[in-house]
């Protein structure tokens, strides 16, 4: 799927979901706004789009120090396939919170359940992406050798290979040969599950760092998309307050969320 | 585009040092000066002052090179003295581009600083902000410095010594450098300036007369 048809895809299911959940401003029985279902129509894809923007960056700048395999382009499209994914998930769940809507009047109701939705599909957004990761940054093919940047004295001498039989099945995952090429030092052969050294070598491997980046960014992604909703906010529209396309900055989102469930509480 | 490309391969080699001899000086001056400013003009936008963000962005792309100028004779003589001077070449380069990489990752790291001023609005939360962003930009720079010593090191272990010494001096003189050069941020109740009154105050002063003033209080 071409990157555009990924970002024009998001901004669509995004809007879907949006509609839903502005329907809660233009149905408020005494200060109903359109205005406010145009907002929270554009403020929905806009919300995934400027979490991307802020954490996208350092997550490439990042992973490639760790020595990701993925090029530019391939960390965009993944990133984009895993918010499509999100919203595809978030989009399908608009009718719930329409349904619930047009049922009930409790503003902190709406706040909560809201959230729910979203941390929900996020969640899926995030087990895909995880599960792509996995795949990404797993060993290649059993019979590739796995290669050890050790220079031992900077010089450029060409890495020697020799790849030599394993005993097939002898390791746990079924890998057979694991060359471990020395620059500018001989060949050492490691047998799978012949020497302590090849387990240690499989158990941190060596390709991990970017995985682990990766891992990092799920948290900070979710941090900065939380916080994200919160400025962008009112997506519901308060039955309190009169239209305004956004709030004063304060507080943060943990916050705003607590007191919604509070509210509901008392 | 060059531009570009050249941050990318820094990213992505292995063998930072050799890359840094390949490319053009200019190249590389151009880098560091248009990253660091980038983060810089940011950073010094907290208080939506164009002309403290002109200042902040100028001063990062000093505050990147010039701690580094004025370790590099004593740190070269250090070497000298361990008898390293043959792998000194490669410890410049190595050390060019842990100032490269520290400016590409702090400019990585923008879009966060600015995100903060926006959902924040607290001074010395955006103080506290930035110093974290450049503390992890640091760290960045000093496993890309790792890369080109890990090998050196496990060839003449007296590197180690030479890198523990590189550290300390550089840090020692970047923190009054720091001081120096602010404002950063910019406080709001305070006027644009490129530098602070008492420019040449000492940094370290300043904190053992604080830590004083709170016992003697």
């Amino acid at each position: 799927m071409p990157t555009r048809a990924l970002v024009i895809g998001g901004l669509v299911l995004g809007c879907i979901y949006g509609v839903f959940m502005g329907l809660y401003g233009a149905t408020r029985p005494d200060t109903s706004s359109f205005l406010q279902l145009l907002a929270t129509t554009l403020k929905v894809p806009l919300l995934f789009l400027l979490t991307l923007c802020v954490t996208f960056p350092s997550l490439y700048v990042f992973s490639a120090l760790a020595g990701s395999r993925l090029k530019f382009e391939q960390t965009l499209r993944l990133l984009l396939a895993a918010v499509a994914i999100n919203l595809a998930l978030l989009a399908s769940l608009g009718p719930v919170v329409g349904f619930f809507t047009l049922s009930t009047q409790s503003y902190p109701f709406m706040i909560v359940l809201n959230v729910i939705m979203l941390g929900f599909s996020g969640l899926w957004g995030l087990i895909f992406l995880r599960r792509a990761l996995v795949h990404v940054f797993a060993p290649k093919e059993p019979d590739a050798p796995v290669t050890l940047d050790i220079a031992v004295d900077g010089s450029d001498i060409a890495p020697v290979e020799g790849p030599v039989k394993g005993q097939e099945g002898s390791s746990d995952d079924g890998s057979a040969d694991v060359t471990v090429p020395l620059v500018g030092a001989p060949a050492i052969p490691i047998l799978p599950g012949a020497s302590p050294y090849a387990r240690s070598l499989r158990r941190d491997r060596p390709e991990e760092p970017g995985l682990l980046v990766f891992r990092g960014w799920l948290v900070v992604y979710g941090v900065v998309g939380a916080q994200m909703g919160w400025v962008l906010r009112p997506f519901i529209g308060s039955p309190d307050l009169p239209f305004t396309w956004f709030r004063e900055r304060e507080g943060n989102f943990l916050q705003g969320l607590f007191d919604a469930i509070a509210s509901l509480f008392s | 585009m060059s531009l570009i490309a050249t941050t990318n391969d820094l990213l992505r080699t292995r063998h930072p040092e050799r890359l840094v001899e390949s490319l053009p000086t200019r190249q590389l001056i151009l880098l560091l000066i248009v990253a660091g400013f980038a983060y810089g003009a940011i950073m010094g936008s907290y208080t939506l002052r164009p002309l403290q963000a002109l200042f902040s962005g100028t001063k990062v792309p000093i505050l990147l090179t010039a701690s580094s100028i004025v370790c590099l004779p004593s740190f070269f003589v250090i070497n000298t003295l361990l008898g390293l001077r043959d792998d000194f070449p490669v410890v410049f380069r190595a050390l060019i581009s842990t100032q490269l990489t520290m400016a590409i990752v702090l400019v990585s790291l923008a879009p966060f600083t600015a995100f903060a001023y926006l959902s924040v609005e607290d001074y010395n939360f955006a103080k506290v902000f930035n110093g974290i962003m450049f503390l992890v930009a640091s760290l960045a720079g000093h496993v890309q410095l790792g890369r080109v010593y890990e090998p050196l090191i496990q060839r003449d272990p007296r590197h180690r010594i030479g890198r523990r010494a590189w550290l300390t001096l550089y840090i020692v003189v970047t923190i009054q450098l720091a001081w120096m050069l602010r404002p950063f941020v910019g406080a709001p109740g305070m006027p644009t300036a490129f530098f602070r009154d008492g420019v040449w105050d000492n940094a370290y002063v300043v904190v053992i007369n604080e830590v004083w003033n709170l016992f003697t209080r």
